[in-house]
Order: structure tokens, then sequence, then C-alpha cells
């Protein structure tokens, strides 16, 4: 778990170099990614599976990017866009892809609903994040 | 307090190039609206309206007055900069203080505008780390790691290379995963110990249509519904043209007669 989390914030760190994160921010865009990663990580652990899990956890990173955005006073773009890339169903497409291409049918719909019901799941949870108020934040940074 | 017409029409292009600039850098429309509404108040600006879209900027001032001025701009969807949009969110929160006048606030921003791109290598590496590490945390080994972080600075250099040279995004993401996927048949042909599938799982990352799927919620959820179905279709097209590369490269290498056969 304490390696993934490194991981994660490795690979969090170098696409905020991609995206052009001002220097001073790369440390919470990146430990924003690897918290994002590790709550799914549990919330898998917990047995919630991938599609709750990937829910929670974008969230769980929804809040923290906010609360960060609040704390360093930036957009929380900055925060939320290089967090959400663990989460974002990369194996979903390649697998959905791959059993196409295999004719497996079977797995072909599995893999594609599942991927899906992710897509759906982290736009929900952005959505839920975004609607608490501004105000619960904003009395936070005093 | 009465102001001639080229002030007027002053203040409304430096806010208008604020919102170029912020919506160049992949900044979301309820941001850009926000900012623009707030500099032309800051600056007593007091019957204007703006309309934005991903891809374009409407702004008027004073229409029902003789110094009436507006402002059509239309915005290319290019490639996300989140240094340019923490920056010019600063220049914007300084010119609702009031700390900088007109004069200033173009010297800023033109400032903001020539933050540079990190440098070339530092794309590469960077883009290469990335792979390796979401390779690693997908499940990938030590190896499939290594070949991923290598595979990923051929990519950045790929896409580097395709933006000079103007070939479409949908191309490049086409192309680039198709390469992906060659590249990492090519390592299981050769007897190598991989996971084949999590080299490519890794590389594909920074192509993955994150910022746009973001974006696009929300766009949505902030009731900027055409925005949001634009971000929306551009990142499904992206997705499924991350799968037409992946999957055009396995249709062929089923073809070649003596491949290691995939699970």
């Amino acid at each position: 778990m304490i390696l993934q989390f490194f991981l994660a914030m490795a690979a969090c760190a170098s696409f905020a170099v991609l995206f052009g994160v001002p220097k001073d921010q790369f440390f919470f865009s990146s430990l924003t990614g690897a918290l994002g990663w590790i709550s799914y990580l549990v919330f898998c652990e917990l047995g919630a599976g991938i599609v709750f899990a990937s829910l929670f956890a974008t969230f769980f990173l929804t809040i923290l990017s906010r609360f960060f955005a609040a704390l360093r006073k930036n957009p929380v773009t900055l925060y939320l866009v290089t967090g959400i890339f663990t989460l974002v169903p990369g194996a979903g497409i390649y697998y959905t892809s791959y059993y196409f291409i295999m004719n497996d049918m079977h797995m072909f719909t599995v893999k594609g609903m599942e991927t899906f019901k992710i897509a759906g799941a982290i736009s929900i949870g952005i959505i839920f994040g975004f609607a608490i108020p501004q105000k619960l934040f904003q009395i936070r940074r005093r | 307090m009465s102001r001639n017409q080229s002030n007027n029409k002053e203040i409304l292009t430096l806010a208008v190039e604020i919102g170029d600039a912020l919506l160049r850098s992949g900044s979301e429309i309820y941001r850009v609206e926000d900012t623009l509404f707030h500099i032309l108040d800051a600056f007593g600006l007091e019957n204007f309206d703006v309309y934005v879209l991903s891809n374009g900027i409407f702004a008027s001032a004073n229409e029902d007055k003789e110094d009436g001025c507006s402002i059509i701009r239309h915005v290319p969807l290019s490639d996300v900069h989140l240094g340019k949009i923490a920056a010019l969110n600063q220049l914007s929160r300084e010119i609702c203080d009031h700390s900088c006048d007109i004069e200033e606030a173009w010297e800023r921003l033109a400032a903001c505008k020539s933050i540079p791109e990190p440098k070339p290598w530092v794309q590469g590496l960077s883009c290469g780390i990335g792979c390796g590490c979401f390779c690693a945390i997908f499940g990938g080994g030590f190896f499939d790691s290594i070949f991923a972080l290598i595979l990923g600075i051929f990519l950045q250099y790929m896409r580097m290379d395709h933006e000079n040279r103007k070939v479409s995004k949908f191309m490049t993401n086409i192309v680039g995963s198709a390469f992906l996927t060659a590249a990492s048949l090519l390592l299981l042909n050769l007897k190598l110990p991989v996971m084949q599938d999590k080299i490519v799982i890794g590389g594909i990352v920074p192509l993955l249509p994150g910022i746009a799927l973001t974006t696009s919620i929300r766009d949505l959820f902030n009731g900027d519904y055409l925005s949001g179905a634009i971000h929306l279709l551009d990142a499904l097209l992206t997705g499924m043209c991350i799968a037409v590369g992946v999957g055009f490269v396995i249709i062929v290498y089923q073809h070649i007669p003596g491949g290691v056969s995939l699970p």
C-alpha cells in the first residue's frame, strides 16, 4: 500500500509536469492524486466493487481538490485534473476493445458496461463533490 | 463618471483577451464567465454581457449607448496548461482587488501568456515516468514498468512532433495507441517475460481523455450544456480512437503467422 502510494504520487507528479502545473503546487497536486488512488484501493478492500469504489474515490478526490484549492487559493482544476488520471478507466477501454477484436462477446459486454459504469461513477462523484457548498471550504481556510 | 469610447473598448478587449487565454489553457466555462464578469465589474462597466462556449467568447458592453462595443472571439480547443490558468486566476484576483490598473494588467497578461511549455526532454521524461508508474500501480511488474517508461518517452516525442506538424488529434490518438500495442506485442514476441496488457494500459494513460471528461462534467453540472456536450463528445471520441488503435494492431497481429498466441 505504501509502495502504491508513492508510485501514484510519482505518476501524478510527472503528469503535473506535463500539464504545466506551477512548481509550488506539485506537491499538492500529486498528493491529491495519490490519496485519491489510495482511497480507491481502500474502498475496493472494503468490498465496494470497482464502480462504487470509483464513485467514492472520485468524491473524496473532488473534496480534497476543493480543500487544497481553497487553502492554496488556486483553481480547483489544478488538483482535480492531475488526480483524476488514476481513476479514469484506461484499462477498461483497452480490455473492451481487446475482447471486441477477439470476438469474445461475453467479456466485451462485461468490460464495456463496466467501463461505462466507471465513467458514470466518476461523473457522479465529481458532481456530488461540487454540490457541497463553497462556504464550508472557506471556513476551514481561516 | 464619464469615460471615453476607447477606454470602454480597451477594458472589454482586456477582459476578453484574459478569457481567451483562460479558455485556451483548458479552463472550465464557468470560471471564464465568472472571471470576465468580475473584471468588467471591477473596471466599472455597468451594462455588459458575456457568453462563453468551449470554443468561443461573445462579449458586449454598453450596447444601448453610443459608445457600445462588442467582441466575438473564436478559440480553438487546444492543449491544457494548468500553470497559465493559475497565473491568470491570480491576475484576475488582483484586478478585482483594484491593485492592478489597465496598463499593468496588459503587461501581466503578456507575461502569463508567455509562460513556457516544459522543455521537450522534460515532457518526454515526465511522460515516460508517468507511464511507468501507472503501469506499476495498475498491476504491472518491474520489467513492464521499465518498458512502459521507455514507450512513454517515445509516445510523448511522437505527440510533440504531431503537434508541430498539425496532425489531427484523432490521428495522434489512433497512431499512439497502435504504436504502444505494436511495441508491446513485439516485446511479447521476443519472448521477454512481460505482461503485454499492463504495458499498454500504463502507456495509454497520457492519451486518456481525463481532462475532457472532468471539464465536461463540470460544465454540464454548471448548466453549460452546450460546452459540456462539446467536451463530452471530445472525451468519447478520444476513447474510441484509442480503442480503434489498439484493436487495429491486434487484428493485424492475429493474421501474422508464428506469433505468440494472446491469452
